[in-house]
């Protein structure tokens, strides 16, 4: 399975920057396999919550999952990401990971929100 | 209030707009930042300041500027950006290297360095593009922007209540960036725009107005889609 999961950065450029590029390094490979990924970003990050550095990461990859699943589309694999929160049960999480990263899912572009943060709360 | 308007990627496009639209009111002094040439070209009332926002002394050159000047920073508006654009299975390390460091490092960079100086009241807007919701060929500017959106909210939420930060995300608006895309693809894009037609850099200018004055002044860490209802289409 292609799963990047974003790990926690500080406010230093170079360390969003690398972990950017980190998920660049899996992206491309996989799409050139013509295989599915999936990236796994903290929901508190989506909102800014967690600090600039963590913010530009998470939203960073959001954007670039639903622009590689624009390119994947008619090739058959597909780009998600799944944010969770504190009160995500780590077993779900980890479920739908699964279930995005099948290339089969039909799922493509999307934002799967796990534990309750999110609610009325603002549209990533 | 009088006082200072950071503007980068000030010498062309939106950002030529922009900068024109601010220096055209009195109250603003705009300090114009880019790294290209034409910048000496800016409007006359404003400050040019030529550098590379990717390095730390481009950034501090700036800093310097605005602590010369001695008025105070009322707005900054990151607006510098690039394209290099390719299909995933074919973007090179160089160009996504590029792209991100132009669109968002600079733009983090600068915001750290000078949101100290920006005044109660201030407010920074930063010019991210209608492409953070996805774009064909642009998986490098595509993640940039949307950074530039998390960048909006986290500071939105750091610098409140005295600075308020926004970010726009322009559609297709008729700057040279746009005029280079083939006319066959052009025509298509601008069909599926519902109000028929590119953006001007005006528009792009007269909503940053909005945004960087007090007749916005209940708003912060918002995204402004400005694309002509092409979002929906």
């Amino acid at each position: 399975m292609n799963v990047f999961r974003a790990r926690e950065v500080g406010d230093d450029w170079s360390e969003v920057r690398a972990e950017l590029e980190r998920a660049f390094d899996m992206s491309r490979a996989a799409a050139q396999r013509e295989e599915s990924f999936v990236y796994v970003v903290h929901h508190d990050d989506l909102l800014g919550r967690r600090g600039a550095g963590n913010a530009m990461v998470a939203t960073g990859l959001l954007s670039a999952a639903r622009t590689a699943a624009i390119e994947g589309w008619r090739k058959g694999w597909t780009a998600n990401v799944v944010a969770y929160d504190d009160e995500a049960d780590a077993g779900l999480v980890d479920a739908w990971v699964e279930r995005l990263a099948r290339d089969s899912s039909g799922v493509t572009g999307e934002l799967i929100r796990l534990g309750p943060s999110h609610i009325g709360k603002a549209l990533p | 209030m009088i006082g200072l308007i950071v503007v980068t990627g000030a010498a062309r496009g939106i950002g030529r707009a922009i900068t024109e639209r601010l220096a055209a009111n009195p109250s603003f002094t705009v300090i114009g930042v880019d790294l290209s040439p034409e910048l000496a070209d800016i409007d006359e009332r404003s400050i040019p300041v030529q550098v590379d926002l990717t390095t730390d002394d481009g950034v501090h050159q700036v800093r310097k500027a605005v602590e010369d000047a001695g008025l105070p920073l009322l707005g900054v508006v990151n607006n510098a950006g690039i394209t290099r654009d390719a299909r995933l299975v074919n973007l090179t390390d160089d160009d996504f290297v590029a792209v991100l460091e132009v669109n968002l490092g600079a733009a983090y960079r600068l915001s750290t360095a000078l949101s100290d100086l920006v005044a109660d009241g201030g407010s920074i807007v930063n010019v991210a593009s209608r492409a953070y919701l996805g774009n064909f060929g642009q998986f490098n500017y595509s993640m940039s922007k949307g950074g530039i959106v998390g960048l909006t909210r986290a500071l939105a939420l750091s610098l409140a209540p005295q600075v308020r930060v926004n970010a726009i995300a322009p559609g297709l608006i008729g700057t040279e960036m746009a005029m280079a895309i083939p006319e066959d693809v052009l025509d298509r894009m601008i069909d599926s725009i519902p109000l028929g037609r590119m953006g001007t850099p005006e528009e792009i200018a007269n909503v940053v107005w909005f945004l960087l004055t007090p007749l916005s002044s209940y708003i912060t860490g918002h995204v402004m889609v400005i694309g002509g209802g092409r979002s929906l289409s």
